[in-house]
């Protein structure tokens, strides 16, 4: 599942409060009762997650089907 | 869900009852296979299905004479299918299987002639790894060497009996004459456990055995008669050789039953010969005459080929042809009512047919249809409620328009009044949810025209009838929304509703039958014209909405109505009673858009081969199927239109119909014209609709078409970018100046992508969003009323 989300695509983002640049980071995201890590680009320092367009209507559309078909 | 509900429902579709001939057959040879096999040239396969009904092929191919023809279809329409021809060929043509039988189970059966029932009934034990040992007085076959040799060739009847020995039957001479008592205890004496004798031998006579009239008439089911373990084939046979084929079979059947310690008699329901309950349409079908072979005595492989080809393959499918769900997924109810009652039992794993439930418009065609009236819709009905009821309905199916019944039933969207200066209300108009929503100033209109004609006072009333809920299988959420409409109802003095929804009607009918009600169209065809209304220049077809099929008087009222205003229009094929649905019932185009679709392009492929000319239009009476057809970008008006909106130059442009934001503002709209403007009230602050923060946000018109794939509300982006102008944004990108922001207002997590300009106004670039959730995202996350309902889980959104 870490490999399924884990494409970066957050060049040139930073997170305004820690003027950081995005890196990956290791997250664990929840849906109807599944958790699991993924990577996915976020803060360094804060740890706030971006999900971009892409991953939202692709993969993790997809993954939210299939746990809701459980 | 029970297992009876499925029983019941599978009843009524027949798609899987064998035909006609199929009934008739004797031995229930599915002559439709067979033919169609044979239409194509595959003699070989055609055998094999042949040989899975008919025992010893070779012979009873040849010599059947098939009663099927009696009960065929075609018939009528050129003469029945010549089903013995077929055989013939198939078994002269076919390449013939081996069998394989089982291994010997040590059982031994005395069979008493070597007719063609005696043959059949050994070959039938003999597969079943039994000892059957022909007894024979005379020749081997009894009449069946006496026939011609163009119809029963001898060298095929010697390899028959070539085969039959190969399966270890024995052949034994007898001396005659025989009688029961001595044929009974030599038999028991060689071990035998059980007889049957063959009377279609005629060397054998049941004189000659001593049986009365009694013995000779066995069980239809079995073939037993009252002396124990013993079979015979009746006498006297219409079709003696087929006949005589499902004696021998029957009877072998029954005799693995009793070696098996079975009762002879259990489940063989489907053995006796029947009448078909398979409901065949036969309207569409061309009469086409029976193939004669050139040459009679050398038939060729392309005379069975084109007599073949003349089978009607019977079969109902009756409601497929105007279903694009039913089309989609190649079935039909019953077959499909399975699926979905094996995916609602799932314990373990993924339940894959929750979509496909979701997928059904619920519309009842298929149930008008069908002459058992079976309807998929009442069925997916109750799947879609112990989806709910066990937590197994996926949230994102129906989130939205749940939310929007909420929205429009919410006290900022939804208000009733009785009329202004009005102490009674006789009557009080229901407008719906969407008519409002897509027509404001047309609402608005239709109520004043009311209030202007009808006496005792005319009260408004809006919001959502719980529709959404109902079709959804949110049993609770449509009890508190039906219980608090009796509620509002009462209060206004019990007023008889006005309803202008065809969906309204039938939730007030099914769950506030107390509510007295009346159709628009009913009302409205008894008053005069409104001054403003005028009827179109061009071609138009009318449109029933699914959810009046069944409305008669709405159906009259509204042609009424388009005659009053000499407005031109033709029926379509599918119309009233059988009208098509465009793909908003039961949710469809919320949980499947795809789905959705098929059905709006369906319906509206139906017209554009009608109009001849490429102006053609629907006058649509249901809201949602005006908007669904302008959407699809054919032209379309709803009959209010042609009362109170003037005509208007762009009419023979199909317009874009409001989106999911501009319906909401157009409710708002609505609700605030309405009180400010009739009533002069005074709209308190904390009912009115304007955003917390006056942001000046633009939305170019691509990315607003984008929001409604993804059924993103331009209030959704608008809370977000608040957020985010008291908060500052969650990203920053310094390159590009782009700022990202995400706020989790309920089990949805918006993103905005935007730009504050220097002016200090938003442009929103994209918006998306998703249901998973993960740490640090602002937002209260509460629950929607897709999740709140059986739904312990959280859980996306399309």
């Amino acid at each position: 599942m870490a490999h399924a989300f884990s494409k970066f695509g957050a060049e040139g983002w930073y997170c305004p409060k820690c003027n950081k640049p995005l890196e990956r980071v290791s997250v664990n995201v929840e849906y109807m009762g599944a958790s699991f890590f993924v990577e996915l680009p976020g803060c360094p320092t804060c740890g706030t997650i971006l999900v971009d367009q892409e991953l939202s209507s692709g993969k993790m559309l997809e993954v939210e089907k299939l746990l809701e078909d459980k | 869900m029970q297992h009876h509900e499925l029983e019941s429902f599978e009843k009524l579709c027949t798609q899987d009852a064998p035909p006609a001939c199929q009934c008739r057959c004797p031995v229930h040879v599915e002559a439709g296979a067979v033919a169609c096999l044979v239409s194509s040239g595959h003699f070989d396969e055609a055998r094999k299905t042949l040989e899975r009904f008919l025992p010893l092929a070779a012979l009873t191919g040849r010599l059947c004479e098939g009663p099927c023809r009696e009960k065929c279809l075609r018939g009528s329409l050129g003469g029945p299918i010549n089903l013995p021809f077929l055989e013939q060929m198939v078994v002269t043509l076919g390449k013939a299987t081996k069998p394989y039988p089982l291994p010997g189970t040590g059982h031994r059966t005395a069979i008493l002639g070597s007719g063609l029932s005696s043959l059949v009934a050994a070959f039938e034990l003999a597969k079943k790894g039994h000892k059957a040992v022909i007894h024979h007085l005379g020749p081997i076959g009894g009449s069946l060497i006496k026939l011609p040799e163009e119809k029963l060739p001898e060298k095929v009847f010697k390899e028959t009996i070539e085969s039959l020995k190969r399966l270890k039957i024995n052949f034994v001479e007898l001396d005659g004459p025989l009688s029961l008592a001595k044929i009974s205890d030599d038999f028991k004496a060689l071990g035998f456990e059980a007889v049957f004798i063959g009377f279609d031998d005629p060397a054998i006579e049941p004189k000659m055995l001593g049986l009365t009239e009694s013995d000779l008439a066995p069980d239809p089911v079995t073939m037993a008669i009252s002396r124990a373990n013993f079979f015979i084939s009746p006498v006297n046979l219409v079709n003696p050789h087929i006949e005589a084929t499902k004696a021998g079979k029957i009877a072998a059947g029954s005799l693995d039953r009793l070696f098996q310690g079975v009762n002879p008699s259990s489940a063989r329901e489907k053995e006796a010969i029947t009448e078909s309950i398979l409901n065949v349409n036969l309207n569409d079908r061309e009469s086409a005459p029976e193939v004669s072979p050139a040459d009679p005595l050398n038939p060729t492989a392309t005379d069975a080929i084109n007599e073949a080809k003349r089978c009607l393959a019977c079969s109902c499918l009756a409601c497929l042809p105007p279903c694009p769900f039913l089309q989609d997924r190649v079935s039909y109810p019953k077959k499909l009512a399975r699926e979905f009652y094996n995916n609602i039992i799932t314990a373990f794993g993924n339940r894959s047919s929750n979509r496909f439930i979701n997928s059904c418009a619920q519309c009842g065609l298929c149930g008008q249809i069908c002459p058992n009236g079976a309807d998929l819709g009442r069925f997916v009905d109750l799947c879609r409620l112990d989806m709910v009821a066990t937590n197994h309905m996926p949230v994102s199916s129906h989130e939205y328009p749940l939310e929007d019944q909420v929205f429009s039933n919410s006290p900022q969207v939804a208000f009733i009044r009785p009329q202004k200066g009005s102490q009674d209300s006789k009557y009080v108009l229901f407008p719906g949810c969407q008519l409002p929503a897509s027509l404001p100033d047309v609402t608005i209109s239709l109520y004043r025209h009311l209030t202007s004609h009808l006496d005792g006072g005319v009260g408004i009333w809006t919001g959502c009838c719980g529709a959404p809920g109902r079709w959804s299988g949110r049993a609770i959420l449509t009890s508190k929304t039906t219980e608090a409409m009796l509620g509002a109802h009462q209060k206004l003095g019990a007023p008889k509703v006005i309803l202008a929804c065809p969906s309204c009607q039938l939730m007030f009918k099914g769950s506030l039958p107390q509510i007295p009600t009346i159709g628009l169209w009913e009302v409205l065809a008894d008053l005069p014209l409104p001054k403003e209304s005028s009827a179109r220049p061009g071609s138009f077809i009318i449109h029933d909405p699914c959810a009046a099929r069944l409305d008669e008087t709405g159906q009259d009222g509204v042609r009424s109505i388009l005659k009053s205003l000499k407005q031109d229009y033709i029926e379509p094929k599918y119309t009233r009673r059988f009208t098509m649905c465009c793909g908003y019932g039961g949710l469809v185009d919320q949980a499947f858009p795809e789905m959705g679709q098929k059905f709006v392009s369906q319906r509206v492929m139906e017209a554009n081969a009608i109009f001849k000319d490429a102006n053609g239009a629907f006058i649509a009476w249901c809201i949602m199927c005006r908007d669904r057809f302008l959407a699809s970008g054919q032209r379309s008006i709803h009959p209010l239109e042609l009362l109170f909106d003037p005509p208007k130059e762009d009419d023979l442009i199909a317009p874009k119909p409001p989106g999911i934001s501009k319906r909401r503002e157009n409710r708002l709209r609505l609700r605030r014209l309405m009180l400010t403007e009739l009533w002069q009230e005074i709209i308190p602050e904390n009912l009115q609709e304007a955003p917390q923060m006056n942001l000046a946000i633009d939305i170019p018109a691509s990315v607003l078409e984008d929001f409604e794939a993804k059924r993103i509300l331009v209030s959704d982006v608008t809370m977000v970018l608040e957020h985010a102008a008291k908060n500052g944004p969650t990203f920053v990108n310094p390159e590009s100046g782009h700022s990202i922001a995400c706020l989790r207002p309920r089990q949805v997590t918006f993103w905005v992508d935007y730009e504050l300009k220097a002016d200090g106004r938003y442009l929103v670039h994209r918006a998306w969003c998703h249901r998973m959730t993960l740490p640090n995202v602002p937002g209260e996350g509460a629950e929607s009323p897709a999740s709140s309902e059986g739904f312990a889980r959280t859980g996306g959104r399309v």
